[in-house]
């Protein structure tokens, strides 16, 4: 790899992270908010080395830098035939390197979407933390809620304050395997989209929406089981629905869900 | 050198040392092939399908978790090779063989133990160990510290005590398996390890004098940063496939015996390439699974996963790379089914 394109792709690389993370959300389909920073340094600081080293190896000579600098050849290959000359082989680099342009250049101009609807169907619920303390629901109606807080309350309050009540969650559509019925999920992580589950809570009474609408919804606990137990199902007879705009941080159960 | 000679040939990676020119002209050659062929291919297939199947779900999906993977990587690499940059231009050369005990089996868990200073994720700490290499640290307690880097800093130990709530217990066995694995990993070198599994690794010297010491540092990172990064898109690429292709649903299949559960989560491991401030959470979401075998998923993870041999493949060798990820697996493993079995 020649050395001007080592520094292009350095500031491409550089300009990729400061694209996602400091002009536009595009991180947030990837990582958490709080890498936010971190991305921005890192890209600031892979564009300036980029620029510093084009503008340094214009200045160094190229043939003869090795007899002043750890310069090195234009061609990363002429090294192993004179093994005993000193080390300056750094340009050498692998032609592994060329991979980086894909996450630059993708970052750059082709970002892929957040997760939605594909990864949901395939994935596990997750699971609900135990043993949570209930506190009494507030009278508001209808109620919003996470649909984290909806399976916990449903599966584990044994005040089974929920029943009755009107309640309103947002997430997006992932059609059920079979049957027809569909889910409204969130898909969340702790660290980046590698890690990702999903949370879902099945819906009854509406037709399903196409797969990855926003939707926020009103309804009450569709009854089956022992509210307050295992056996009841996460679920809701659907009252009405609404779309919304996506959210810009898709990856969250978080109750105030503000497009911006 | 053509443009095509250099598109993606990970195969044809440099030959080492002097070979003859003929070869070396072969090898070029060969290479060159490769490339274009893998170039016409791409050409071939983007042009018969268009780019639209580059949105369907599975495709995008892919793409999604691949860059995720390396996005969320990239500062960690950066730190790391900025760190190894610095280390190898601006630290004096004797500093560590004096920090560092004589002995190499004594420096060995002393250099297992400093793996705490170090915070961040596995990916920062490869090209550190092959800096520290470099300086004249012993190799043996350069593993050592790569090992135990990622596992014990006080980041992950927090991530996990925050996963496993009211559970220190977990917390404990994870520091004590993964230093264990580390420093018998460590010895295990001193007694069979072979230096000619190790490229060679002759680019960099240190500071030598009358050398600028910014000129070494920039182009000794250039180098790190520029190779390390393509071996993380290729891991994060093979770790993607494996996040995709393989449903989460199949796991329970695997929960139910606790012996073929352990070898389970720790393969599970290595080919989801969990960052390891996050893989805390993701053995807490793997309730069906005993707590022996989420100790093993989150001792083996930070050691060994795809984008970690990649990226050991990239720094020390193909030779070492396998030899040593698979060593460390089985250490791991049954470093943890001991601890775990005492403390869980």
């Amino acid at each position: 790899m020649k050395r001007h394109i080592q520094a292009v792709l350095l500031v491409l690389t550089g300009l990729g992270l400061l694209h996602a993370a400091l002009f536009t959300d595009l991180c947030l389909r990837y990582v958490k908010e709080g890498q936010r920073p971190v991305l921005i340094a890192s890209g600031a600081l892979l564009v300036l080395l980029g620029l510093a080293g084009a503008i340094l190896d214009r200045t160094a000579p190229e043939d003869d830098g090795h007899a002043h600098f750890n310069v090195p050849h234009a061609d990363g290959h002429d090294h192993s035939a004179v093994p005993d000359a000193h080390d300056h082989d750094h340009s050498a680099v692998p032609r592994v390197a060329w991979l980086l342009f894909l996450p630059a250049l993708s970052l750059l101009f082709f970002a892929p979407p957040a997760l939605g609807a594909y990864t949901a169907s395939r994935a596990n619920n997750q699971a609900v933390k135990k043993g949570q303390h209930f506190d009494p629901l507030p009278a508001t109606t209808p109620l919003p809620m996470t649909l984290s807080d909806f399976t916990a309350r449903v599966q584990q309050d044994r005040g089974q304050a929920v029943r009755g009540r009107s309640i309103r969650m947002t997430g997006f559509v992932t059609p059920a395997e079979k049957g027809g019925g569909w889910y409204l999920t969130r898909i969340i992580f702790t660290c980046c989209a590698a890690d990702s589950q999903s949370v879902k809570v099945r819906m009854y009474g509406t037709p399903a929406a196409p797969a990855n609408t926003w939707l926020a919804v009103t309804g009450t606990w569709h009854p089956g089981g022992t509210l307050g137990t295992r056996t009841a199902p996460a679920a809701l007879d659907v009252h009405r629905t609404d779309r919304i705009a996506p959210p810009v941080n898709a990856y969250t159960d978080d109750l105030p869900l503000t497009p911006s | 050198m053509y443009k095509a000679d250099e598109v993606v040939a990970v195969a044809e990676e440099t030959t080492l040392l002097a070979p003859s020119c003929s070869q070396e002209r072969r090898t070029t050659v060969r290479s060159r092939a490769i490339g274009v062929l893998a170039a016409a291919g791409i050409a071939a297939v983007l042009a018969l399908t268009g780019v639209g199947w580059l949105n369907g779900p599975a495709v995008a999906a892919w793409r999604t978790v691949c860059l995720a993977i390396t996005v969320q990587a990239l500062p960690f690499l950066l730190l790391g090779t900025v760190l190894s940059g610095a280390i190898n231009a601006f630290v004096p050369a004797d500093l560590f063989t004096r920090v560092l005990p004589r002995r190499p089996a004594l420096a060995v868990p002393v250099a297992g133990m400093a793996g705490a200073i170090l915070p961040g994720c596995e990916c920062a700490s490869v090209p550190v160990a092959g800096s520290l290499i470099r300086r004249g640290v012993t190799p043996a307690a350069a593993f050592a510290f790569l090992l135990s880097a990622p596992a014990i800093n006080p980041i992950v130990l927090t991530a996990t005590a925050v996963a496993f709530p009211g559970n220190p217990a977990m917390v404990a066995a994870r520091l004590l398996a993964s230093l264990v694995t580390a420093a018998v990993m460590g010895w295990l070198w001193l007694w069979l390890g072979r230096e000619d599994w190790l490229r060679p690794t002759a680019r960099h010297t240190g500071h030598r004098p009358g050398h600028s010491r910014w000129q070494e540092f920039r182009l000794g990172f250039r180098h790190d940063f520029l190779q390390a990064g393509g071996f993380l898109v290729l891991g994060a690429m093979a770790a993607a496939t494996f996040n995709v292709a393989v449903p989460s649903s199949v796991l329970d299949a695997f929960s139910g015996s606790p012996w073929m559960s352990v070898l389970f989560l720790a393969g599970l491991a290595v080919l989801l390439a969990v960052c390891s401030e996050a893989d805390a959470f993701v053995a807490a979401s793997l309730t069906g699974f005993s707590p022996t075998a989420r100790l093993a998923f989150m001792v083996v993870g930070p050691m060994v996963d795809l984008k970690l041999i990649a990226l050991q493949a990239g720094t020390f060798g193909r030779a070492f790379a396998l030899r040593f990820s698979t060593a460390t697996t089985a250490v791991a493993v049954i470093t943890s089914v001991l601890i775990g079995g005492a403390l869980l």
